[in-house]
């Protein structure tokens, strides 16, 4: 072989050693969820599952309102990123390409405010929820974040500042306002960015624990990552059942962002440029 | 006018869930308050305790230590694997995704698979080490390694997603450069040290800030996987803060517990500020 032939296959080598280490604690977990208590300890986490058992998921729907985790997560998550996709749409535009008094001041401070760690505005934030008595309802968990974020709407004014000015202008000739200019020209032009923004915020909500364990408290506000870790310090125990836990809770996230993986590997990178 | 109504609804959630918050947690660290009754007025009283309480300190050191194991790893493994694929290869694509689905993961669960894969006898882990006769220690009952551990889950998590960024920055490297250093005679190891690396501070910066804000905040998998044990081994400062807030009721000493936290943020993100400032020049427009 050559020298580059050579440095060729060391390259593929550790490349595909990375691939594997990347994806291996996922195949590892839906394997497991698939095994016997029994099968957990005497087997390893590689052996496939065999015979595959369903009784895990079968107990774990049974112990626990594991439905009611998903559609409670799933309410909260998809009020927040409809929320965060259009109000920061609209106030990305507005610093994008409107002329207003104290519009870098403004977005300064949104952008500032990125550096201000979550602890720092939560324990507040309970104090305020709990005086309008807000505290275990959906509100307090999807209220905080609704309104956009900081980080959102840098992103997306960071890209809107890309499309060409001229289209808006010959669009204003022939008479369009500023809501028919984003609904028509603006939006669509900038899918990537918002596909992105979307998985982005759904992802965030999704894993989200520090403020739900904090602002919940019952059942009928319990998110996945609440009701996750409250199921493993009982199942200690039964590693099978804490782990097909574990393993529908990652599933839907992989399901996303295989959707839109195309989008969000492009523009995860655009925003580190610039 | 109407740019006042585009940003209204973001501005409203602004003022009332971060600037509100904010000035709040200044107002609450002079309170004492169980998270039920009313807020009674102390003064100083929590900044005096702040000073004589050794467990605080601890937290600050075990978040520094922390940040000190995990962002230098992956920022070292992100970069080599974005030189890796920073070149025309077949599967480039492939691998691009494969190394960025760990991003995405939930801390929570994480912190399962990762306290099975560490376990002392079931785990794979130690299995892989006894297949070359080492015998694998403790892993989360130690204090030496635990928090290692815990890192070790953060650096699998968003090393995948550091590197596309580090890619996308040298890929905006001039082709030019490199042809230019190239005829000049410019060995490998120059052309990485003087070309390249100058050439990525930008990408490096966006990184290395976010990076690092991100990892002052542990607290999920702490949370799942040693509760801030053995001992106080991995008692980040946000799991103190969460500690003294909601198991304590101690929630106007969390808040001055919080700005020691956002206090610390702010200096190590200025001094990055500082250093890359004299080194490269980034737009910020």
């Amino acid at each position: 072989m050559t020298g580059t032939a050579v440095r060729r296959t060391l390259l593929y080598a550790a490349l595909l050693v990375g691939a594997l280490i990347s994806v291996a604690p996922y195949l590892m977990t839906l394997n497991a969820s698939f095994k016997t208590t029994q099968g957990m300890f005497s087997t390893q986490a590689w052996t496939p599952a065999h015979p595959a058992t369903f009784s895990n998921f079968a107990s774990l729907w049974s112990q626990y309102d594991m439905s009611g985790f998903m559609v409670h997560t799933l309410i909260v998550s998809v009020a927040i990123t409809v929320g965060q996709v259009l109000f920061c749409s609209l106030s990305a535009y507005a610093f994008a390409r409107m002329e207003f008094p104290g519009r870098d001041l403004l977005f300064w401070a949104f952008v500032a405010t990125m550096m201000v760690p979550q602890i720092v505005t939560l324990v507040p934030l309970f104090l305020i929820m709990s005086h309008f008595q807000l505290t275990d309802t959906y509100r307090a968990l999807i209220l905080p974040y609704v309104f956009g974020t900081p980080y959102g709407i840098f992103l997306v004014r960071q890209y809107f500042r890309t499309i060409p000015p001229d289209l808006e202008a010959a669009a204003r000739i022939d008479g369009a306002g500023t809501w028919t200019i984003l609904w028509r020209i603006i939006l669509p032009l900038s899918r990537p960015i918002l596909a992105t923004l979307a998985t982005v915020t759904f992802v965030n909500s999704w894993n989200n624990l520090l403020w739900p364990l904090m602002a919940t408290s019952s059942e009928r506000t319990t998110v996945i990552t609440v009701g996750i870790s409250a199921l493993q310090g009982q199942y200690a125990s039964q590693l099978n059942i804490v782990l097909t836990a574990a393993a529908v809770a990652l599933l839907p996230l992989i399901a996303v962002f295989l959707v839109f993986q195309r989008h969000i590997v492009r523009s995860i990178a655009l925003t580190g440029l610039k | 006018m109407e740019a006042y109504l585009l940003i209204g609804p973001s501005l409203a959630g602004f003022l009332l869930f971060l600037v509100v918050p904010i000035i709040g947690v200044f107002a609450l660290s002079l309170f004492s308050w169980d998270l039920v009754g009313t807020p009674q007025f102390v003064g100083l009283a929590n900044y005096r305790r702040l000073a004589g309480d050794g467990a605080a300190w601890t937290a600050v050191g075990n978040t520094v230590y922390y940040v000190a194991l995990n962002i230098p790893a992956q920022t070292v493994l992100a970069l080599l694997l974005a030189l890796a694929l920073n070149r025309k290869m077949r599967g480039g694509k492939v691998f691009r995704v494969l190394f960025v689905l760990p991003w995405m993961a939930m801390p929570v669960a994480l912190g399962i698979i990762w306290t099975w894969a560490f376990d002392p006898r079931h785990g794979a882990v130690n299995h892989l080490l006894s297949l070359v006769g080492i015998a694998g220690p403790n892993w989360l009952t130690s204090t030496t390694w635990a928090m290692p551990v815990i890192a070790s889950v953060n650096v699998w998590q968003y090393t995948g997603y550091t590197m596309l960024f580090l890619l996308a920055g040298l890929q905006a490297i001039p082709e030019q450069i490199y042809e230019a250093a190239a005829v000049d005679g410019v060995s490998a190891v120059q052309r990485f040290f003087k070309i390249t690396l100058p050439l990525l501070r930008p990408s490096m910066f966006f990184v290395l800030i976010t990076n690092v804000i991100g990892s002052f905040q542990l607290f999920d998998t702490v949370f799942v996987m040693t509760q801030g044990g053995p001992g106080t081994s991995t008692t980040t400062l946000n799991y103190y803060i969460y500690q003294q807030a909601f198991q304590l009721f101690h929630a106007g000493y969390a808040a001055t517990l919080a700005i020691v936290l956002f206090a610390m943020i702010l200096l190590v993100t200025a001094g990055q500020f500082l250093y890359f400032r004299k080194r490269t020049v980034y737009d910020f427009s």
